[in-house]
């Protein structure tokens, strides 16, 4: 496990053309890294950046033990993952990353059922099904499962959540969430709200400046001026009198709606 | 950067396409056989350079492109100059003339040719099969689409090799990589390259097109005096670069 | 007037049980934006192409403002388009003008008729500045600005949006429902969106919830969020969520 990914003074170009302009900062494990800006902001040449595979850039990326190496350090899935499958069963599927690795052939098949359990696929049930044979939700467990079987220090996605309804949403969010215990996982959305808890990290891209907030912050100022970023409108409505509060709740509606008890009650006591 | 189609609007722009695509050919014939004196052959090219800077193309982004043919360049450099006793400074450098001046037109070509030219040129090269009812511009579609169609697939298949490679494939083996490593590679870009084939068959169906349907076409071609000119003159290196070659009758030197 | 008489629809004809669609029967009006929501493999983009005309029903009729969709040949008004989720595999041209002016060229419209509607639409859709740019050259948003003008370019009596949200960014997401509100409201052009979000219901004035093939519920949006609370296979919007919870403390 790795303790941080740190940037300093990062900048990335394409072909003279400047995408990010000194960034600096940090993506900490614990709980997901949010990276959100509009499109083109250079939220993916970042994450390709990172990953080694794109060169053009100054500035330094260290972890802990110096100048971060990539190779072999992180797994990577852009949007639509599952387009990435290229076994007969969803169990070689997982196994593949574990025997390019060239583990023991009994370590493997432990592993590969236990990280397929671990992503909400019972391997008794999922091993031997092919992979085109899944639901849309599933196939996006199964495909994120192959990519991080390794257990990569880090792992980067870009959009996991697009492309599934809301209760594929959400617990693909839960499950991202409990990975961020033991790896640095940073996740590039158009739908942070989804994922922002108090703590959470994000890092906001506009016009080639990177600026870095944790929850609470980004949700203040994005209820403050909704040009900042649009949260949802109800969201909106029911937090206009709260926008100063330090303990601005997630973007749900039980959580919303706890918020808006507690502040009743408050209210009665005084 | 890559060889394709930039904006413009100079003269070279505005010539009938088929004018376009016939003085490139009358050029690339001219380069690789007009038996000229290598002073009139490099002449030549200087002509067609200042040419194409009055015209405002971007040369400079042209010449990079081709800029990977070097190493063809100083092959062939070589194997002409050693062609007959010793080295021979002369016939090296008529040799590299030559393949410059056939890649150079070539590039600005492509450069002043929107798809929309190509696609008519096709059309007219496909012509003949209408007489064998097969469709011409059905074909000339398939053919500009599948231009249109490669930036896509590349930037997919650049995407399934990055992820790919970050589960732990292993891809660029080189010259010991085997069929069996390169599968995590070729059959996601089989599966993604018809599942976007299909998407845009759907998406040409839902605007309306049909294989036998009465289509009307957006750019009008016109064929004026301008083009005229410049239609004689590649009259002129053609049969010049002919008669150069094919006769004996040697008035150049 | 979309009309959706006891429609079924099968991918595979002989096999009883691969149904997409059982007996679906339903009308929309213009006028107000028509939502159709439902889950993953529920038969809603089914749906979408039947009424476009890209595929054709096993049995029951289909019929737009009166006309078949999947007979109706062109050289007269434009039933139904359809804009797809991504926008690079819907860009036919290899430039802005030739993409907009690709549907124009399949309906044979003459060709002074193709330059003046050409320019018009890339105007009120900010293109105008880019008809001549290479496609690969635009910004995310403006290809999706693209997709869109292409589609209103062939004056198109119905525009179907499949999944138009899912793939945008939170900014644009609101300029996009600007856009769907004034096409149904001011331009008079039939709208239906394709969603599995729950937020965008909230945009949505009349819907039909589809589940396995079957619609299981049309009608306004505000009955739909009355009978919510008894609708298990609903993912209800959050703020209907946060409005039952505050209505059950009072």
């Amino acid at each position: 496990m790795k303790e941080f990914l740190q940037f300093e003074d990062l900048t990335i170009s394409y072909g003279g053309h400047k995408v990010v302009t000194s960034l600096s900062g940090k993506f900490v494990p614990g709980k997901v890294n949010l990276v959100v800006g509009r499109a083109g902001s250079g939220k993916s040449s970042l994450l390709l950046t990172v990953a080694g595979f794109h060169k053009e850039f100054s500035g330094k990326i260290r972890d802990e033990n110096g100048k971060f190496d990539p190779s072999g350090n992180f797994s990577l899935a852009f949007q639509n993952p599952e387009s990435l499958f290229f076994n007969a069963t969803a169990g070689d599927e997982v196994e593949f990353a574990l025997r390019m690795r060239q583990l023991p052939e009994s370590e493997i098949i432990d592993r590969a059922r236990g990280w397929l359990l671990r992503w909400g696929l019972e391997p008794d049930q999922y091993y031997k099904i092919h992979p085109h044979e899944l639901s849309g939700g599933e196939k996006r467990r199964l495909a994120l499962a192959a990519c991080t079987v390794f257990l990569p220090p880090l792992i980067l996605l870009d959009e996991p959540l697009a492309g599934l309804d809301r209760r594929g949403q959400t617990s693909l969010a839960t499950m991202l969430a409990e990975m961020a215990a033991k790896h640095i996982v940073v996740v590039v959305t158009h739908e942070p709200e989804i994922f922002i808890q108090n703590q959470s990290r994000i890092l906001f891209l506009k016009e080639g400046r990177g600026d870095w907030f944790d929850g609470n912050e980004f949700l203040a100022l994005s209820l403050k001026n909704s040009d900042f970023y649009p949260l949802p409108g109800w969201y909106e409505r029911a937090m206009t009198n709260f926008t100063d509060r330090a303990d601005l709740p997630e973007v749900n509606a039980t959580a919303v709606a706890e918020f808006l008890k507690r502040a009743a009650s408050n209210a009665n006591r005084l | 950067m890559q060889i394709g189609f930039k904006q413009g609007s100079s003269f070279l722009y505005r010539l009938n396409p088929l004018v376009k695509r016939g003085l490139a050919f009358v050029l690339i014939i001219f380069f690789s056989l007009a038996a000229l004196e290598v002073s009139l052959l490099a002449g030549f090219l200087v002509c067609l350079l200042a040419m194409l800077l009055l015209a405002r193309l971007p040369l400079r982004s042209i010449f990079f492109s081709i800029r990977r043919i070097s190493l063809l360049l100083i092959i062939v450099g070589l194997v002409q100059g050693f062609k007959g006793d010793g080295f021979d400074l002369l016939a090296a450098f008529e040799g590299i003339i030559r393949i410059l001046g056939v890649f150079f037109t070539a590039g600005v070509y492509l450069t002043i040719s929107p798809q929309s030219e190509l696609m008519y040129f096709w059309e007219i090269v496909f012509m003949p099969l209408e007489f064998f009812r097969l469709p011409a511009r059905e074909l000339a579609l398939v053919m500009v689409i599948a231009v249109r169609f490669l930036p896509v697939m590349l930037t997919e298949i650049d995407r399934i090799r990055m992820a790919q490679i970050a589960r732990g494939a292993r891809l660029s083996g080189g010259f010991f990589s085997s069929a069996a490593s390169l599968m995590p590679l070729m059959i996601p870009t089989l599966s993604q390259a018809i599942v976007k084939a299909e998407e845009l068959a759907e998406a040409m169906e839902a605007r309306g097109y049909r294989v036998s349907a009465a289509r009307t076409r957006y750019h009008r071609f016109r064929f004026s005096f301008f083009d005229l000119i410049w239609v004689t003159l590649a009259g002129v290196i053609f049969v010049l670069t002919i008669v150069s070659r094919f006769s004996n009758f040697n008035f150049w030197c | 007037m979309i009309l959706l008489d006891r429609v079924c629809f099968r991918y595979n004809e002989k096999m009883e049980t691969s149904f997409k669609l059982k007996e679906v029967s339903f009308s929309c009006k213009k006028g107000t934006i028509n939502g159709i929501v439902g889950g993953n493999g529920s038969g809603k983009s089914t749906i979408a192409r039947l009424i476009a005309g890209l595929i054709t029903p096993q049995s029951g009729e289909i019929t737009v403002d009166g006309f078949k969709p999947n007979t109706h040949s062109g050289n007269c008004q434009f039933l139904a388009g359809i804009i797809f989720q991504t926008p690079d595999t819907q860009i036919v041209g290899t430039t802005v003008a030739e993409d907009l002016a690709f549907g124009l060229e399949n309906l044979g419209i003459a060709h002074e008729e193709m330059l003046v509607r050409v320019e018009e639409t890339a105007k009120q859709f900010g293109l105008a500045h880019l008809l001549d740019t290479p496609v690969h050259f635009l910004s995310g948003g403006q290809k999706q600005m693209l997709c869109i003008a292409s589609v209103m370019v062939m004056r198109p009596a119905w525009i179907i949006f499949d999944e138009p949200t899912s793939h945008l960014d939170p900014w644009a997401r609101s300029v996009f429902w600007n856009i769907v509100s004034g096409f149904a409201h001011e331009q008079n052009i039939g709208i239906l969106v394709i969603s599995q979000l729950p937020e965008d219901i909230l945009h949505f004035e009349n819907i039909f919830c589809f589940e396995n093939g079957g619609l299981v519920f049309s009608g306004q949006v505000d009955e739909l969020k009355k009978e919510s609370s008894q609708l298990n296979w609903l993912n209800r919007p959050e703020a209907w969520k946060l409005e039952e919870i505050l209505e059950a403390c009072r």
